[in-house]
């Protein structure tokens, strides 16, 4: 069996990242939003 | 429902990393599967809503509509960027190189470049109305290229595998592979609906601060 782990955990680690950095990013845009409303 | 998602995130990642089967052939680098397909299929799921709000935005003129439109193509476009990070990742192990220029790989990063052109559209478009028009008729255009990914690998002879699940016949997986990658599908389902939903309310309090400043 080919020894290919890094490659699985880089695509893991890469898509969590992505995905949390997203939700992150929508939830300061909305923080930033309702700061300057007030 | 963020609480939620997370748990079910982490639980599709356990599952996949410590209780799913190595494939035989291609090693560790097959759990990619898990990640990749599901993000595909839920890409095609937000811009198909992105294609259908905007038509329905251009027969009812809700501007409701419109909002869910740019809050899917957005999420659709976070998808399909884990779609073409996993895929090289997944490309290099198995087939000795990270990119090919073949009708499946190029058509998704054509998908990609779509709505993310929808996305500077609307930027660059500060009239409601007109913004949405455009949007509606270049997101209902760029929904087209979903059949055309789907059938590429039929249609085209290409490095990127037939489907194993989504054909006709019954899925080519064994069942332990197949529960986690429906439980993946179902995770990557909820946590879609819920970036939407954020996104969604952002860009309603977005539209009525812009109107208590013109008023």
């Amino acid at each position: 069996m080919p020894r290919n782990e890094g490659y699985y955990y880089a695509a893991y680690a890469l898509s969590a990242l992505v995905y949390v950095g997203y939700a992150v990013s929508i939830w300061w845009r909305a923080r930033e939003l309702d700061r300057k409303a007030r | 429902m963020f609480a939620i998602v997370a748990l079910a995130i982490v639980a599709t990642y356990v599952r996949a990393i410590a209780f799913t089967p190595l494939e035989a052939m291609q090693g560790a680098a097959q759990k990619i599967y898990y990640i990749h397909v599901p993000s595909a299929w839920v890409a095609f799921l937000a811009f198909f809503v992105v294609a259908v709000t905007g038509l329905l935005w251009l027969w009812l003129r809700d501007d409701r509509l419109d909002r869910i439109a740019e809050s899917s193509a957005e999420v659709g476009v976070v998808f399909t960027t884990v779609v073409l990070v996993t895929g090289p990742l997944w490309g290099r192990p198995v087939w000795g190189t990270w990119w090919t220029w073949d009708a499946r790989l190029t058509s998704t990063l054509f998908l990609w470049f779509v709505y993310l052109g929808y996305l500077v559209l609307r930027g660059a478009i500060e009239d409601r109305a007109l913004r949405a028009r455009y949007s509606a008729v270049l997101g209902a255009l760029g929904a087209l290229l979903i059949p055309f990914i789907h059938l590429s690998v039929y249609m085209f002879r290409t490095l990127h595998p037939l489907p194993i699940i989504g054909k006709p016949s019954r899925p080519s997986l064994p069942s332990e592979m197949l529960v986690t990658f429906f439980l993946a599908l179902g995770t990557f389902t909820l946590m879609y609906v819920a970036l939407l939903r954020a996104r969604y309310r952002y860009a309603t309090a977005r539209d009525r601060a812009l109107d208590a400043l013109e008023e």
